[in-house]
């Protein structure tokens, strides 16, 4: 058993039989009240999400679980296909629970996958990833306003909004919770 | 850092400032480190320590709100006062829209009730809005009382469950598992407004909020006869954005409000541990015939400006916040 208000992105917890793990979590005050957690949860078995506010003193039934190396081998449209590094075993997750990651991950690389009783949670994605500008519209001649912005693709296929001096085959640092641009990285 | 944050506070508290001078009101600077605070059992405090040689040493804190100096200042002055003040909470997770320091507007309006706070509070949002604010934190502002909402969004009447074991059973059916130890009133009517209330809200306008139970228990007045109390906040974007009341002065109330939450106070930190904090037990006393009928507001202005800026979370209004600090270690 572990508190509400100890739940973290990335907590593991069993509702009603059912494995869940919390993909967003806010501390609430209602009018100067006590403290409650807001959560959302997916099962990354069905894609199901659950919100839930709980007092941060209530309990909630957590569950151990293990992070394996896995390597990202392609996505069928439906599924994320995995071969587990270790044991060469392969394994499939539902697109469904992870929103954009298809445009996050590169095929070949290996991933932190958290198992719970042999059954694949969670996928851990860097929070800051570094990725190549596949495709990028010129920049407006004349465009010239301070903060000017254009949208530029990956190799992963993640549009990203960049500042506009940045060229296709330049590396740039994108928050891939945000989705947003941090900087040009140089060679 | 994000630069176009920084122009945009800028900006904002500039109009601002300049509409609060157009209409009559004094700009006051009170303190943020303090000997006393007003008791709140809910928000935890930051204490430190002043040490002199010829004074001794003494446990000061740093304000929750700027409430109790600004009522001084209505006391003496009998004018409208404001003040862009830092505010400090402790225990205040750290998210999307918390952080433990954070700038706060009050504003105290003489002579007004709650009622006039509303047309105030959207005079003052529409004639100092960022270009570009979106429409939904701009007036009007949609009505509602919580006994509505209440009605609306959890099926339940809020006159009729005053009593823990009522409201407790709407708890149960709305499919909630409220703990087996007792819970108060207002533990479990949060428990609802949370969970199925306040997520329904409106957004696409600011929604006034209005006429909060007597049972969360603050300087607010009550309303003679019904179970609430002549307070609002006001939600844009989903978000609580501003809390209003028309002032409490009546000296005995605010007595009972001191001795009553500082003994829930006291109590549940001397269990925790926490910072219990010296309250000034003379306060109540300026609360005498002369202190005026007033209406206060207090607003996040960093949730403000995340709003009309359409940030994500309050992290790039707030340079330097606890959370990016922490994460540079």
């Amino acid at each position: 058993m572990i508190k509400a208000g100890q739940i973290d992105k990335g907590t593991a917890l069993l509702i009603k039989g059912q494995p869940f793990i919390c993909v967003e979590r806010e501390f609430v005050n209602p009018g100067k009240g006590s403290a409650f957690v807001r959560l959302k949860l997916k099962s990354p078995a069905t894609g199901q999400t659950l919100r839930e506010t709980m007092k941060s003193q209530d309990n909630a039934e957590d569950i151990t679980v293990e992070d394996r190396d896995c390597q990202y081998l392609y996505n069928d449209g439906e599924n994320f296909h995995f071969m587990m590094t270790e044991t060469y075993e392969q394994i499939e997750i539902p697109m469904t629970s992870f929103e954009d990651y298809q445009f996050i991950m590169k095929e070949g690389e290996t991933y932190r996958v958290t198992f719970w009783e042999h059954q694949p949670l969670d996928i851990q994605v860097p929070a800051k990833v570094i990725f190549e500008v596949a495709e990028a519209e010129e920049a407006v001649k004349g465009d010239t306003v301070t903060g000017a912005t254009k949208n530029v693709t990956t190799e992963t296929g993640l549009v990203v909004r960049v500042p506009i001096f940045i060229k296709q085959g330049e590396r740039i640092l994108v928050n891939t919770e945000t989705k947003e641009y941090l900087e040009r990285v140089n060679k | 850092m994000n630069i176009q944050a920084i122009g945009e506070r800028s900006e904002l508290l500039r109009t601002m400032r300049s509409w609060f001078a157009d209409n009559d009101y004094l700009e006051v600077s009170t303190p943020i480190l303090s000997t006393h605070l007003i008791p709140e059992p809910t928000i935890a405090n930051f204490a430190t320590q002043y040490i002199s040689e010829f004074h001794g040493s003494r446990e000061l804190y740093l304000v929750p709100s700027p409430e109790v100096h600004m009522k001084r200042i209505i006391a003496e002055t009998k004018r409208n006062i404001y003040q862009f003040s830092h505010c400090f909470r402790n225990r205040e997770q750290i998210g999307s829209y918390h952080n433990p320091e954070f700038t706060m507007l009050e504003y105290y309006t003489v002579g007004a009730d709650d009622e006039d706070s509303i047309a105030i509070t959207e005079e003052l949002v529409v004639r100092t809005a960022l270009a570009g604010t979106p429409e939904s934190v701009l007036p009007p502002f949609r009505r509602m009382t919580v006994a509505e909402a209440c009605k609306r969004y959890a099926q339940f009447d809020l006159d009729t469950t005053q009593s823990v074991a009522a409201l407790r059973k709407e708890a149960t059916r709305l499919g909630l598992s409220v703990p087996a130890q007792p819970e108060s009133w207002e533990e479990t009517f949060n428990r609802i407004f949370l969970n199925f209330v306040e997520p329904n809200l409106p957004q696409d306008r600011p929604l006034v909020l209005c006429e909060y139970p007597k049972q969360i228990v603050c300087l607010a007045k009550e309303i003679p006869g019904r179970p609430y109390r002549r307070r609002w906040e006001l939600y844009a974007g989903g978000i609580e954005l501003a809390n209003c009341y028309d002032e409490e002065r009546d000296k005995a109330k605010v007595e009972a409000y001191y001795r009553e939450q500082y003994a829930i106070l006291a109590n549940q930190r001397s269990v925790s541990g926490e910072v219990i904090p010296d309250i000034d037990t003379r306060f109540p006393e300026i609360f005498d015939a002369s202190f005026p009928q007033c209406s206060g507001v207090a607003m996040g202005i960093d949730r403000l400006l995340m709003l009309q800026g359409r940030h994500k979370t309050i992290g790039d209004l707030i340079l330097f916040n606890v959370s990016d600090m922490m994460a540079d270690g």
